[in-house]
């Protein structure tokens, strides 16, 4: 059953606040990298799921939601690639290529995915796109010899969501 | 200005008092009645990157307002974002749920 505050959730618009900088000041994190590839898979799923109503407008209501889930995907597939390139070309210092030689073919493989669902809806990209951010979120979160943990994203699109213990 | 509105944190700049993944409500009404005053926290849109941020009220001279994150070792204050003004000022954090 839902509560006045589920209510009130739903109906109040919801966005990010940054208390963050990228000077760089050494605070690195790839939580919202990962959080953009579960909205790169939840817009994916949205416009998959989509069906047009056959009714009087409802040509224009398709394209007006197809418009703005393909919008919100392709800034967020742009947002991990961006996120990942900060963290990669900033933090990232030779020597933990040392421990993880496969770095760099990692983030490689996150810019191709990430323009890959882009151009496309494709649900299995998107997936192999967040399954990536998330090795790379464990990488780095070792060379910061943190132990991660996976749990659950409770976001719509279910799966997880990596952290430091 | 927003009558209301969620957020979530992203970022350490706010610590102890927000972590990254925390949610927020805030809004504008509460600076209908009052101005905004030291200790605040706000959310405003940077007119550089158009990125919102949430910081601390610290100083107010002539209508201008100085932020800076609670986390003062990992945060940038308005040396970075420049004295904010009231208009860019999208509203106060109301609470941390």
């Amino acid at each position: 059953m839902k509560t006045a505050f589920d209510f009130l959730l739903g109906i109040v618009p919801r966005q990010i606040a940054y208390a963050h900088c990228d000077i760089p000041c050494g605070i690195y994190d790839p939580h919202l990298a990962q959080v953009s590839a579960h909205t790169v898979i939840r817009m994916t799923d949205l416009i998959l799921d989509l069906k047009k109503e056959e009714t009087e407008t409802g040509d224009k209501e398709f394209m007006h939601k197809i418009a703005r889930y393909t919008k919100v995907k392709e800034e967020h597939a742009e947002m991990v690639k961006h996120e990942v390139r900060i963290i990669w070309g900033d933090y990232f210092k030779e020597e933990h290529l040392k421990d993880y030689p496969d770095l760099h073919n990692l983030v490689f493989k996150i810019m191709k995915l990430a323009s890959k669902t882009r151009q496309e809806v494709d649900k299995q990209s998107a997936s192999d796109l967040l399954s990536s951010v998330q090795e790379f979120a464990q990488i780095f979160w070792k060379t910061k010899n943190r132990e991660t943990v996976k749990v659950s994203s409770s976001y719509p699109t279910g799966g997880e969501i990596v952290l430091p213990k | 200005m927003l009558l209301l509105s969620f957020f979530r944190i992203i970022g350490h700049s706010m610590e102890p008092q927000f972590k990254t993944g925390d949610r927020v409500l805030a809004g504008y009404i509460p600076y209908l009645i009052s101005q905004p005053k030291i200790g605040d926290i706000i959310v405003f849109k940077d007119r550089n990157t158009e990125r919102v941020f949430v910081k601390r009220i610290k100083k107010i001279k002539e209508n201008r307002y100085f932020v800076e994150g609670d986390n003062r070792k990992d945060s940038l204050d308005s040396g970075k974002f420049g004295w904010i003004e009231k208009k860019e000022i999208m509203g106060k954090v109301i609470s941390k749920f």
